[in-house]
């Protein structure tokens, strides 16, 4: 399903990113890094209307040939990125909003986790083992 | 804070994940402060402590059960009846030793841990170790002499909590212990 998953800062520097190991890391870093232009777009157009839906997620961010790119972003600013096979076409809107509100629920037990500092890299266990099952559900 | 007036049996709802940031931020802090987890371990162990010589009053004025006339009975009660009462689960009890002085606490799940992953740093915490303390202040004020441990952690990798606790001695005297 997803190749790529990455967790962003407010401050829009990364916590998380892990991408499948047999494609090239840094052409996912770079993929992931253009799309925060196009989040902070999407947000400020948003505008005040939309922050009383809270509406969390983005949608479709861009399509590259190989790739489809999907957002979110919780009410703390922290965004959520996503990149997808875009071969896989039976993936549907639903399904990427249900993987995101996974993500976001995994997020929100590791900033539970006392021993985790917000603004710190995530390294936790549970938090892999969810993002692998996103990732694993795909290939 | 406003004393309680009305000290029922019935048990108030509290929200678990109050109970558990209010905990783990305590732990985490104790890790702040002190170098090495033996001294948190002995740490929370003290806090615990002196939670349980408190607790106990409070126990007993709410649960109405009588003198406990051995071992067995106690643990039955400190199950089915504190762990219910304080922390809404009921443990099984089990691994008797063949002496009768000494058994085991099964906590399927362990509230106090619902978010924690224990970082690799911090390898020889017992996050739970409060929980002994309490079990340890409790008793001796009811003349029981009691060593309590953890045996399985759930944090570091075993199916379930056990929490083993042996009997050691009777206290004789009705002197209270020296403050810790």
């Amino acid at each position: 399903m997803a190749v790529c998953v990455a967790v962003i800062a407010k401050e829009n520097y990364p916590l998380y990113i892990r991408s499948i190991p047999t494609e090239n890391q840094l052409k996912f870093h770079y993929t992931v890094h253009t799309s925060l232009d196009v989040v902070d777009e999407k947000i400020s157009a948003m505008g005040k209307a939309l922050v009383d839906q809270r509406e969390l997620y983005l949608g479709l961010l861009y399509p590259t040939e190989d790739y489809k790119v999907y957002g979110y972003v919780t009410n703390s600013k922290v965004k959520f990125v996503m990149v997808v096979d875009s071969s896989n076409t039976a993936l549907r809107d639903n399904e990427i909003r249900s993987m995101f509100r996974k993500l976001h629920n995994s997020y929100t037990d590791v900033m539970c986790n006392p021993f985790y500092n917000p603004g710190d890299p995530i390294q936790s266990r549970a938090f892999d083992n969810t993002v692998t099952s996103m990732m694993v559900a795909a290939c | 804070m406003s004393r309680q007036t009305n000290r029922g049996t019935e048990s108030k709802k509290m929200n678990s994940e109050l109970f558990n940031l209010t905990y783990g931020s305590l732990v985490a802090q104790l890790c702040k402060d002190y170098e090495n987890d033996e001294d948190v371990n002995k740490q929370l162990e003290k806090m615990g402590y002196n939670i349980g010589v408190r607790l106990i009053e409070d126990f007993l004025a709410r649960s109405n059960v009588g003198r406990c006339h051995d071992f067995r009975e106690t643990a039955d009660v400190i199950a089915k009846v504190a762990f219910k009462m304080y922390l809404g689960i009921t443990p099984t009890i089990t691994n008797w030793s063949p002496a009768g002085d000494e058994f085991s606490l099964i906590l399927e799940n362990n509230p106090l841990v619902d978010f924690v992953e224990l970082p690799d740093n911090h390898s020889n915490l017992i996050y739970s170790n409060m929980l002994c303390g309490v079990l340890r202040g409790a008793l001796e004020m009811v003349q029981m002499a009691v060593d309590v441990k953890f045996a399985q952690d759930t944090l570091k990798g075993d199916s379930v909590t056990e929490i083993r606790m042996k009997f050691i001695r009777r206290i004789e005297d009705n002197l209270p212990a020296g403050e810790e």
